[in-house]
């Protein structure tokens, strides 16, 4: 699934081009405690699990880590140990924080509740509008972000990548095509490449 | 076991220093004062994303009374960067060495002066690991991305300056720009 490129509507300092971040804390059940860490397990395990979210084709990195306890520097810092476990999301995408929420939750549903069905006052991923709502009481905005390619959708990284393996390939091989030939290998490289360009 | 750090090479860091008491608007300032267009971490090659923000308390779920006081606002580093934490973190703190020593000296623990091994080390020691990551591009490096679109803008360019060659010249221009792609 694609995203069209839109002005994100997100605070200008959680975006970076056409890339937009999210960066969230949820506070967990009692027993988000221990189903969280086997989540990540089960998820590093059987990597299947990110195929849905590799299909989706505007997330670029994604983590999440439960924060039970923080470093401790010694004094003035006072807290160490955290009162309730709290979910720590972030992700990058393309597109708006709207389309972001309503294509998670239409395509990621059965993620959705695996991830987020821990956190306290979790509504479920459907309908969208109370998970939106959900999602933004719980988001704390960036102060500075940066991506290094902030100008590329997940779609178009995937296509150059993909094309530049093609590119080489091609020109290693119009080294040794006869110049009355190459028209026609250029076209048929050119029919080739297009669905990435 | 793996890391829970690293989705294929991409290594996904998190740090976390509690601010000076008094210091927050101070760190608040500097970070917005970072050029957003040509961000200090440009001259961290390695580096995917990033992001600085200010955690001043935990989210309260609406409707409850889940307060959890962090005793004083904090400051959260993450970066997806390619390799290793180690060598990211000592160029972290040489090649945006100004930027970073006037980020992290209004934290807690930051040693004075704010730079080299001894940064280097304090950031290693406030670091907290992951849980679970995803990366869309696996084994990719960010030179190879760069390189990549600019072949594809390269390529676009060229097939439409090739429109109008004769096609005596379009395999000489054509090895010209990507002969030694």
């Amino acid at each position: 699934m694609n995203l069209p490129a839109v002005a994100p509507d997100a605070p200008p300092s959680n975006v970076a081009g056409r890339t937009t971040s999210i960066t969230l804390f949820t506070t967990q059940k009692w027993w988000g405690r221990f189903f969280m860490p086997f989540m990540f397990t089960a998820s590093r395990a059987v990597p299947k699990t990110l195929d849905a979210m590799d299909r989706l084709s505007f997330i670029s990195f994604a983590s999440w880590t439960l924060i039970r306890e923080l470093p401790y520097n010694g004094p003035p810092q006072t807290v160490r140990r955290l009162r309730y476990p709290h979910l720590f999301f972030e992700v990058s995408f393309n597109g708006s924080w709207a389309q972001y929420i309503d294509s998670s939750v239409r395509v990621l549903t059965t993620g959705m509740f695996s991830f987020w069905s821990s956190s306290r006052t979790f509504p479920g991923p459907l309908p969208a509008s109370p998970f939106q709502r959900f999602f933004k009481s719980h988001e704390i905005d960036t102060s500075h972000y940066y991506c290094a390619y902030p100008d590329a959708t997940v779609t178009i990284v995937r296509s150059a990548l993909a094309l530049e393996e093609r590119l080489d390939m091609f020109a290693h091989r119009a080294q040794n095509i006869p110049e009355a030939a190459f028209d026609g290998a250029w076209d048929a490289f050119l029919e080739d490449a297009q669905r990435f360009l | 076991m793996r890391s829970p750090n690293i989705a294929g090479r991409t290594y996904t860091l998190m740090v976390w220093t509690p601010i000076l008491p008094g210091r927050e608007e101070d760190l608040r300032s500097t970070l917005d004062g970072l050029d957003r267009t040509r961000s200090p971490l440009l001259r961290v090659p390695r580096t995917h994303m990033a992001r600085w923000l200010i955690v001043a308390g935990m989210p309260v779920p609406p409707g409850t009374k889940a307060q959890d006081p962090l005793g004083g606002p904090f400051l959260l580093f993450t970066s997806n960067f390619d390799g290793d934490v180690d060598s990211y973190l000592h160029e972290l703190c040489e090649l945006m060495a100004d930027e970073a020593a006037a980020i992290w000296s209004h934290c807690v623990g930051c040693p004075r002066p704010p730079e080299g091994a001894a940064l280097k080390a304090y950031l290693h020691r406030n670091q907290v690991d992951a849980g679970f990551t995803f990366a869309a591009y696996r084994d990719a490096s960010v030179q190879q991305i760069r390189t990549a679109l600019d072949k594809r803008e390269r390529l676009i360019d060229f097939a439409v300056r090739a429109q109008d060659m004769e096609p005596a010249t379009r395999r000489t221009a054509f090895l010209e720009e990507f002969g030694s792609a």
